[in-house]
């Protein structure tokens, strides 16, 4: 399918939720170069761009993205990267796997948007036997 | 960003070359003659075209290459490939019929459960058969020689005629540039290579549609004004209120993926056909998906959504979404045919039972509610995916 979708990130979701704006949410993902998009809650920060960018819908695509605790949040254990469409109660059908790399840096492969709409990405982390979700609304055309 | 960029601009000067015509016509007196598309609609007609050109696939080593897509349409109508001598590819997909059967489900060495899809265009597809339970087409095409019910064959069985049968045999060599090998099995995927290399060379037909879309693209009313009022009221219904786009998007009109639409999945009483649920199980039990040894592409990069795809509770009862291009040549319609005509696919969607809907809390349909005009405008927009009939003498 010709790649004829695009996606731009919108304001984050849920309650609690908000784009990053402080020093430390900045320095964020630094390791990812320019292009990121931050997302944080009260206890980290999320930095992330995708590969490609914009995502095509119905095309795979990657994320690279940095978990930065903050408040001193406890250093992830576990990061899980998934995305569902609210307007349908429906998830992607792939299952993304996740490699980490250096500087508190990961990525996560094997996504794909089969649908044009609004999706929601989510970054689970987990750390001390809890577990946060971070979530960013995008808008795949 | 750059291709977007591109799409927008093109969006944006069709929109403006389509109403500066229509400000033109109106001021000359002229009676409109197309529907008054807004910019939205106009990128989502712009996005069901061109007609995908057929790719080369790279975990098909013989893919493209004349030789290997000649013996591939030798096998195509080979009967001697079946276990009785009676079968062949061509058997259920009939060039005659736009590459289907025109029946409600396939009949080859036995009876089918489901509908005989259309080969026209099917090379590309992420997923194949109504279940997805091939994620490429040489194994699709080596699928329906080892069933019972198609061609009945074995790997042995195949290997064997290959080997034994001189224009055969000969046609393998030219294509393979090596005698058939002893392994049986790899004997048989190379015959499932050849018969994809020649399906890979049968496009989608060029349709009335395309035309139109390209007019609009171009700006060009007068090319427009060719396609019918009525298929065009079909189109509006289709990129707006009917919400089609969601799952026929795309120049293939179809995003490749499964849905439950509330076609009943019983195929005898007790038992039901899983759809995708079994396409999962299938395909990671499958020695010739992208992930195993007969994939050509040593990188594996093409296994991408082999590898990352995930199985769900809600996938059973979840059939692909079949590109609607051609869709008027290869009635009936649904993966068990049930439905004859397109008008009857139309009013299934018009009067949707969502109580027969098994998508787990998935909410994407609902009943369209169509008037008589809405589903003739319908009926007669996916009419105009295919080609023009020729006139009748």
């Amino acid at each position: 399918m010709t790649p004829v979708r695009t996606w731009r990130p919108l304001l984050a979701l849920a309650a609690g939720l908000g784009c990053a704006s402080g020093a430390a949410a900045q320095a964020c993902g630094e390791a990812l170069g320019p292009g990121t998009s931050l997302v944080e809650n009260s206890g980290y920060v999320v930095a992330y761009r995708t590969e490609p960018a914009p995502v095509a819908v119905g095309q795979h695509f990657a994320v690279a993205f940095a978990v930065c605790p903050k408040g001193g949040a406890a250093a992830p254990q576990s990061v899980r990267v998934d995305a569902h469409m609210p307007a349908h109660k429906h998830g992607m059908n792939y299952r993304a796997t996740i490699t980490r790399g250096p500087d508190a840096t990961y990525r996560a492969e094997g996504l794909l948007f089969h649908m044009p709409g609004r999706w929601d990405l989510t970054f689970d982390i987990a750390a001390r036997n809890t577990t946060q979700r971070l979530a960013h609304a995008v808008e795949v055309r | 960003m750059k291709r977007w960029k591109r799409i927008g601009t093109t969006v944006a000067v069709a929109a403006v070359l389509v109403t500066a015509a229509a400000v033109a016509a109106q001021a000359a007196g002229d009676a409109p003659r197309h529907v008054e598309f807004t910019p939205a609609e106009v990128a989502a007609i712009l996005a069901l075209g061109p007609p995908p050109a057929p790719p080369r696939d790279p975990t098909n080593r013989v893919s493209g290459q004349p030789a290997a897509i000649a013996f591939g349409a030798r096998l195509f109508s080979s009967l001697s490939l079946s276990s009785t001598g009676t079968v062949s590819c061509a058997t259920c997909h009939d060039p005659a019929r736009a590459f289907a059967d025109g029946e409600a489900q396939a009949h080859g060495e036995g009876p089918g459960e489901r509908n005989t899809p259309t080969l026209l265009g099917v090379a590309g597809q992420r997923w194949f058969g109504w279940d997805g339970a091939q994620d490429n087409l040489w194994a699709q095409s080596l699928r329906p020689l080892l069933d019972k019910t198609e061609m009945g064959g074995s790997l042995s069985h195949v290997a064997r005629r290959v080997r034994d049968d001189p224009a055969l045999r000969a046609s393998y060599e030219a294509a393979f540039g090596r005698a058939p090998p002893s392994r049986d099995e790899v004997v048989a995927v190379d015959v499932g290579k050849a018969l994809a290399a020649y399906v890979e060379t049968l496009p989608f037909p060029r349709s009335t549609f395309d035309d139109f879309r390209d007019a609009m693209a171009r700006g060009d009313r007068a090319a427009m004004a060719r396609y019918p009022l009525l298929a065009q009221r079909g189109l509006a219904i289709f990129v707006g209120s009917g919400n089609c786009t969601m799952c026929h998007g795309g120049p293939r009109l179809s995003h490749g993926e499964f849905h439950d639409v509330g076609v009943p999945f019983f195929v005898a009483p007790g038992r039901v056909d899983p759809g995708r649920h079994g396409g999962i199980e299938k395909l990671t039990a499958s020695r010739y998906n992208l992930l195993g040894e007969f994939n050509d592409d040593p990188t594996r990069a093409t296994a991408m959504s082999t590898r990352h795809v995930a199985a769900a509770h809600r996938n059973f009862g979840e059939f692909r979404v079949p590109s609607l291009r051609n869709v008027a040549r290869t009635a009936p319609y649904m993966h068990d045919g049930s439905l004859p005509t397109l008008r009857a696919v139309v009013r299934h969607y018009s009067n949707l039972d969502e109580n027969r809907l098994h998508a787990d809390g998935e909410r994407i349909l609902r009943p369209l509610g169509l008037d008589k005009y809405d589903v003739d405008a319908l009926v007669a927009f996916l009419e105009s995916l295919s080609p023009p009939l020729p006139p009748s003498r």
